[in-house]
């Protein structure tokens, strides 16, 4: 009867933020992103597309724990780009790839009904 | 863009209930999220909210309820204009938000009494139970139809209830998951060893294979990396197979540009709105 609410993973509690950065103090040129009520399918998809950039040296993505419906991501770059700079970039180009994907899907979708028909 | 990939697409196979298509030029990680997409948030329509008015039947209300909502409901036409309903600004339901249903059956002969998704009546012609769609005369001349059991009712037994079907995705219940089945994979011909088979002519080759006759695993490829991806998209009726892929790269697309708003206003101060002191609005972003 304690279960939490099955909302809980993609609904931001009260006052919650969507997306923290912090300042990884240690090393030059590298941020801490918490990208809460996201999970892998965000998470993987844009670690991938941020380590393509060459000015990235780092790029990492974790989900700290499974019942905490978030993923932190790390970036660090060589300073030509600031992380949060990278981070949008990326995701540019992951709708610039996603609009295409569905350009192309239809295409071929209305291919196959004219054939069909 | 610099980066961005420029996937190709090959649509294989298109049936009533199930896709079969190909892209190629695209990332593991890239495709894995759009199967992920697929399953668990790609939104459908499914019986949430149910009133029992008169259950005399041998399952409990919470089985009924649970049973009801199981039933996929055909949502192509009215989902992507309905709203959430913890979104619409009506008190509890309307039609923005949600579609009624009712059930009223009583048996009164000897013989038991099937109640099934055909004895569910909707408020929105466009949203029934997909075993009752297409419904013509002559389907139910053969005495045999796929309506879907929901319990069986003695003499004198009853079941009398109220829904509401809402709009929903599969991470918050697997009723919402349009998919029956998502098949995902690349490397047909396990190249790249992803997976090490002991004695790979003792597992069946992919449907995909290229391999000839006698061969029963490619070479190794150390220096390859997946590129083609083979999804075969099975629908539960809720949605058609290739609407579940539209709707579905469409709401990871969404997902993406709502990121890409909240990481821009990580630029400017904290505004203030004394209309919106919690920052909603954002928040619904
Ligand atoms: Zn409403």
């Amino acid at each position: 009867m304690n279960a939490p609410p099955t909302f809980e993973s993609f609904l931001l509690f009260e006052n919650e933020k969507k997306i923290i950065k912090e300042l990884d103090t240690k090393v030059p040129n590298a941020s801490i992103f918490t990208i809460n009520k996201e999970d892998h399918t965000l998470g993987n998809m844009i670690r991938n597309q941020v380590l393509k950039d060459p000015t990235v040296m780092f790029a990492g993505y974790k989900v700290p724990h499974p019942l905490e419906h978030k993923f932190v991501l790390r970036i660090q770059t060589n300073g030509y780009c600031t992380p949060q700079e990278v981070l949008s970039n990326a995701i540019t180009d992951l709708i610039a790839e996603l609009s295409l994907f569905e350009e192309r899907f239809r295409d071929s979708l209305r291919e196959k009904r004219e054939g069909l028909e | 863009m610099p980066y961005a990939n420029q996937p190709s697409v090959h649509i294989a196979d298109l049936t009533a209930e199930c896709i079969k298509f190909q892209v190629e030029d695209t990332d593991l990680s890239v495709a894995n999220s759009l199967r992920r997409v697929f399953i668990a948030e790609t939104p459908t329509l499914a019986i949430d909210w149910v009133q029992l008015e008169a259950n005399s039947t041998v399952l409990s209300d919470e089985y009924i309820a649970s049973r009801v909502g199981l039933i996929p409901l055909t949502s192509d036409e009215v989902v992507d204009r309905m709203a959430y309903s913890r979104d619409c600004s009506c008190v509890d339901f309307c039609p923005e938000c949600s579609v009624e249903f009712t059930l009223d059956v009583r048996c009164s002969d000897d013989q038991t009494r099937l109640v099934t998704s055909a004895d569910l009546k909707s408020s929105d012609p466009h949203v029934v139970p997909v075993t009752s769609r297409n419904r013509d005369a002559d389907a139910t001349e053969y005495g045999e139809t796929d309506d879907i059991l929901i319990v069986k009712l003695r003499k004198g037994q009853e079941l009398k209830l109220r829904a509401f079907a809402k709009k929903g995705f599969g991470k918050e219940h697997a009723k919402w998951n349009p998919t029956a089945s998502v098949g995902f994979e690349y490397d047909p011909d396990n190249a790249f060893r992803h997976t090490l088979f002991p004695k790979p002519e003792e597992w069946q080759k992919s449907e995909y294979s290229e391999l000839d006759e006698d061969q029963y695993e490619a070479p190794y490829n150390w220096e390859g990396k997946p590129n083609k991806f083979f999804f075969t998209v099975e629908s539960c009726g809720a949605l058609k197979p290739e609407n579940i892929v539209l709707n579905g790269v469409n709401h990871l697309k969404n997902k993406l540009s709502d990121l890409q708003t909240f990481l821009a206003s990580l630029d400017k101060p904290d505004i203030h709105d004394p209309h919106d002191p919690h920052g909603e609005a954002l928040a619904i972003l």
